[in-house]
């Protein structure tokens, strides 16, 4: 292509995309009100929706979910996600060579990518035992992710009165017992290990008594009472560490879902796109730090305790 | 709690869905995934101790030409040197027995010459004997006693080869 083709197409470019922004400014709800704006005014709702007819018939009187099972938008997109990421290795594992090709190579690539980060934090031998948890929780979070940002998500749902009533997906991170889900699997797996290597002596890390059996001194005493809170301490932030989990990855999920609502309220065209990429960042970040704390903690956790002697 | 949104059914659909995830997720993608992996590293790591292999080799042969080379240099040296000796051994014997051939030839000769001259002087001796009767019959003209005359002429001629001898 010669370069003032190229150099007109991206004038040409320009300025349709600040013609669509101030087409959408105008039309957005910072000039013409909430009320009139082209879209209408997000509605944020922390719970998950049903979606079936009968069950938000019962959230909409009883202004909660009923006490079973309810297929929600939420978990739905999980399950969407579940099916791309089996169908993916599925696909990308059927005909495998030594020389890799297509899916494969791809596959393989990601894969490599994560047990070499698996190996740099946990070292060889624990990377094989980590890394299938690993892999799944970060791929799981990141596609969720960069599921809600796909177009079809806003689009999807059903109408009532002109207006939409209910989406059909929303990203599972938005909803709080995803992230939940995941923070409690991610407690057991560290726990699981922990106790696995280092047997019971494990709970002699929060459990600090024996220190009173040798007290000699007041000093002692002192030293061993600070011992013992300390002790108890990490009990506590081993149990909190589940909660920080759930609402930093729910916290972050939410945020951005509303984020992009909020923008493309404001200005329909253009304005939202740099916020869509700062959420396929923000989900990467997301999924990168909840698989890697998982695996910080459970190599913290195999390491005797001062004191111990585990071999 | 349940304004946020928590909803035990959903947890629990979601701990299954994780499970059942990560056990999909092990047997379909990271299982066949890593071995394969592995199996290409053992691959290259088996490539590269085989080039490695074949290079030591290579040197290893390239080594004993070498010093094969050496050896049947070494040798072929020896070989010259025992040829050169064994060369200038066979010249000197064969300088050796011309030399005594010669000499032997040499002595042959003399002695056969000095033979012949003997044998020479002798019959001029005899001739001369017979002649130098004959003329003593002559100039005397007469008859002597034979045996008398013979005794006297040997004793001339006897005479006359110490003076020959030594002259």
């Amino acid at each position: 292509m010669p370069k003032s083709t190229a150099k007109s197409l991206v004038v040409v470019a320009g300025l349709g995309i600040g013609l669509l922004f101030v087409v959408g400014f105008l039309s957005g709800a910072i000039v013409r009100g909430t009320d009139n704006a082209l879209l209408d005014k997000p509605e944020i709702h922390l719970q998950p929706v049903p979606i079936l007819e009968s069950d938000a018939k019962f959230v909409e009187e009883e202004h909660k979910l009923p006490n079973r099972f309810v297929l929600t938008n939420t978990l739905l997109s999980s399950w969407i996600a579940t099916a791309i990421l089996i169908v993916l290795f599925f696909f990308a594992t059927r005909r495998m060579s030594l020389v890799p090709r297509g899916l494969q190579n791809f596959t393989e690539a990601i894969i490599g990518a994560m047990y070499d980060f698996v190996v740099s934090v946990a070292g060889d031998r624990n990377a094989r035992r980590f890394f299938p948890f690993f892999a799944t929780i970060f791929l799981f979070v990141l596609v969720n992710a960069w599921l809600g940002l796909l177009p079809i998500y806003q689009a999807l749902g059903f109408i009532k009165d002109g207006a939409m009533e209910r989406h059909l997906l929303r990203p599972a991170g938005t909803d709080l017992n995803m992230p939940l889900a995941l923070a409690l699997v991610s407690f057991v797996f560290v726990e699981f290990w922990a106790i696995r290597i280092l047997g019971l002596g494990y709970f002699g890390k929060f459990f600090r008594f024996g220190g009173l059996l040798r007290v000699r001194s007041m000093s002692g005493l002192f030293q061993t009472a600070i011992d013992i809170f300390v002790g108890l301490l990490e009990l506590l932030s081993e149990l909190v560490r589940v909660v920080s989990f759930t609402f930093r990855l729910f916290g972050n999920m939410t945020a951005g879902e509303i984020l992009l609502l909020v923008t493309a309220f404001l200005v329909p065209f253009v304005f939202s796109l740099p916020f869509y990429g700062l959420e396929l960042l923000v989900g990467f970040i997301q999924a990168l730090i909840f698989a890697g704390l998982t695996l910080v903690f459970v190599t913290i956790a195999i390491v005797p305790h001062e004191g111990e002697d585990h071999g | 709690m349940a304004e946020l949104g928590f909803h035990w059914p959903s947890l629990l659909v979601y701990l299954v869905n994780f499970t059942l995830l990560l056990a999909i997720l092990y047997v379909v993608g990271y299982k066949p995934i890593l071995r394969i992996l592995n199996q290409r590293t053992e691959r290259i790591r088996g490539s590269l101790e085989e080039a490695e292999q074949i290079r030591a080799e290579s040197e290893a042969r390239q080594e004993e030409m070498k010093r094969e080379l050496d050896q049947a240099r070494q040798e072929g040296q020896v070989l010259i040197t025992q040829a050169r000796e064994l060369a200038d051994r066979y010249r000197d014997e064969e300088r050796q027995k011309a030399k005594v051939e010669a000499e032997a030839f040499l002595t042959r000769a003399r002695s056969d010459i000095e033979r012949e001259r003997d044998n020479a002087i002798e019959e001029v001796r005899q001739q001369f004997a017979d002649l130098a009767m004959t003329a003593a019959e002559r100039v005397v003209e007469r008859s002597l006693d034979k045996d008398a005359h013979r005794e006297v002429i040997e004793k001339v001629l006897q005479e006359s080869s110490k003076i020959g001898g030594n002259g």
